[in-house]
């Protein structure tokens, strides 16, 4: 199963990549990096039916905002799972989120057990 | 002896008529008078011939000695005394001939044709005197007049001088007055300026803290993260040492020993990068002025540039702006006070969120805000340009656009005062700033700073 993780912060893939080791190393999951809005939308794009299923997006990027990604990604393939991770835990960003279709609104710092708890849900549900 | 008679008459009443009046004094007028009296008379007498010639030639000619003396002695016909010379002949004539007549009647008969001529000519002398004496005093009288003019003319001279001097005097007291009235209100404005100042740094770092939040918990998640991680992989290092030999998966080690090890570094990095930031900060807050030294321009608008898109999306009616910085990489460090010129980047970048904010909320959905910086070094100078793709400004404005208190925001959006800080900031570099604009495309800020890289 193949996750994306889209950021302006370059450390963050090599956070995920610690943090997912294991499930990485198993071959259980496959993880992604775009470093912004437009890259990630390429990336998808190139693949023709992209194999990621989930996409995780920074709100706060300079460019195309994650929010903008969101409705994109929406528009393009409505399959992708979208959910948002953001430095401000406001009300606005967070309606406009879940009204955009996203699944959920993770707030920074990201706490990551929730986040292994959302993506094994995920692989479960692949498994059925 | 009549004539005698009429020139004693005539002698007072001319000296009466022209020089009488005020000058003379009770006495002198009294002499006058009965002089005139006396003389009228003993006219009249010789006229009529009573009394007998002898007495009437010698009162005749008593009466005009005396006036003679009269006139030489009287201090107030000081100027006169030339008049009592005229009769002078004539009347020794008339004296020599009563004198003759009288005591020597025989003598008298010889030489009466001569002291006839010598009579003739004493009135052709006295009529000559008469006349230099008319012309004299004229002269005296206009240069009089002419004195007196001067006079007057030299105590209106004062008088206006006094004049003036008066009015020049409450006009400098009154302009003293001023200039201390200016000098206060200068003093105040003074004053104002600096807390206006003052004022307008503290509104950039308040809508800079909730950048500054952002920024600063960036690196303190990773901080966190990083160390977390590390404990973990730590706890598995310890673990698999602690398996039997052979059964350690040596690969499985030096990975987690090298993810340590780097994330190690990461933490020191992400340490660095919050230190930074709370430095930039206070060097932002504090009142005091920096100091100038080489400044890598390049690093200190990537940083404020950054703190600015955030401190914008961190705010109300925060907008999605692409960034694109094209910094020239050859570039040296300049000589730069980093605590103002990073003012310069904040003011100049929110402007532009300002700008392309009003833009997003008045057109079509299709605009896309950009904001590009670019720095470039030419030859003495070291070009900073920070162009929007904004609303434009209207070459009417344009000018104003430096000024003081002008702003276009409603409200309490804006002091006016961003603008006018940042031209005074580039001013104090040695450096020029240029609005090129063009309304609905975009609004470019063209700064030339010296390029002082050694």
């Amino acid at each position: 199963m193949k996750i994306m993780i889209v950021d302006d912060e370059q450390d963050v893939e090599i956070l995920f990549l610690q943090k997912f080791r294991k499930e990485i190393k198993n071959k259980q999951l496959e993880v992604e990096f775009a470093f912004s809005g437009e890259e990630a939308l390429k990336k998808l794009g190139d693949s023709g039916s992209p194999d990621v299923v989930y996409v995780f997006s920074d709100i706060n990027m300079p460019g195309m905002s994650g929010l903008e990604l969101l409705e994109n990604i929406k528009a393009k393939f409505p399959k992708i799972e979208v959910s948002m991770i953001s430095a401000y835990g406001d009300k606005e960003n967070y309606t406009k989120a879940i009204k955009s279709g996203a699944k959920g609104f993770f707030t920074k710092p990201v706490d990551f057990e929730s986040l292994k708890h959302e993506i094994a849900e995920l692989l479960t549900k692949k498994l059925n | 002896m009549i004539l005698v008679n009429i020139i004693s008459f005539f002698l007072l009443y001319y000296l009466k008529k022209f020089f009488g009046g005020e000058n003379f004094s009770p006495e002198l007028k009294k002499y006058f008078k009965f002089g005139m009296l006396g003389a009228g008379i003993l006219a009249l007498a010789g006229i009529t011939k009573i009394p007998p010639k002898l007495l009437f030639d010698f009162l005749s000619l008593a009466l005009a000695g005396g006036i003679i003396f009269l006139i030489i002695n009287s201090p107030e016909l000081e100027e006169q005394k030339n008049l009592a010379v005229t009769p002078l002949p004539i009347l020794v004539v008339q004296v020599v001939k009563f004198i003759l007549e009288t005591f020597l009647p025989s003598y008298y008969e010889v030489i009466d044709k001569y002291l006839a001529a010598a009579g003739f000519f004493a009135i052709i002398w006295a009529v000559t005197m008469w006349l230099n004496h008319r012309k004299e005093m004229k002269a005296i009288q206009i240069e009089r007049m002419i004195s007196k003019e001067k006079e007057r003319q030299l105590f209106l001279a004062q008088e206006r001088k006094e004049e003036l001097e008066r009015l020049v005097r409450a006009r400098t007291s009154e302009i003293q007055n001023q200039k201390e009235e200016l000098l206060q209100a200068l003093n105040h404005l003074k004053s104002t300026q600096e807390q206006l100042v003052q004022q307008e740094k503290l509104a950039s770092l308040g809508q800079l803290t909730a950048g500054i939040a952002h920024e600063i918990k960036n690196p303190l998640n990773f901080i966190n993260n990083f160390a977390e991680l590390s404990e973990d992989f730590l706890k598995e290092i310890q673990e698999e040492v602690q398996k039997e030999n052979g059964q350690m998966d040596r690969e499985n080690l030096q990975d987690l020993l090298e993810d340590v090890k780097s994330n190690l570094k990461k933490i020191r990095h992400h340490g660095h990068r919050a230190d930074n930031i709370v430095k930039s900060m206070l060097m932002h807050s504090r009142g005091e002025k920096g100091e100038i030294k080489n400044t890598d321009l390049n690093a200190l608008i990537r940083e404020y540039t950054n703190l600015a898109f955030h401190g914008m999306r961190a705010n109300p009616n925060p907008i999605n702006v692409e960034i694109a910085l094209d910094l020239d990489e050859s570039l040296k460090p300049i000589l730069l006070n980093a605590e103002d010129f990073s003012r310069v980047i904040l003011n100049l970048t929110k402007n532009a969120f300002d700008a392309m904010r009003d833009k997003i909320n008045g057109v079509s959905s299709d605009y896309k805000a950009k904001l590009e910086i670019r720095t470039k070094e030419l030859e003495d100078k070291v070009l900073l340009e920070i162009e929007d793709n904004g609303p434009g400004v209207p070459e009417e404005i344009k000018d104003k656009l430096l000024m003081p208190f002008f702003t276009t925001k409603k409200g309490t959006d804006g002091t006016g005062l961003g603008l006018s800080i940042t031209h005074d900031i580039v001013k104090s570099h040695g450096g020029s700033l240029e609005i090129q604009s063009k309304v609905g495309e975009f609004t470019r800020f063209r700064i030339l700073l010296p390029n002082s890289a050694t």
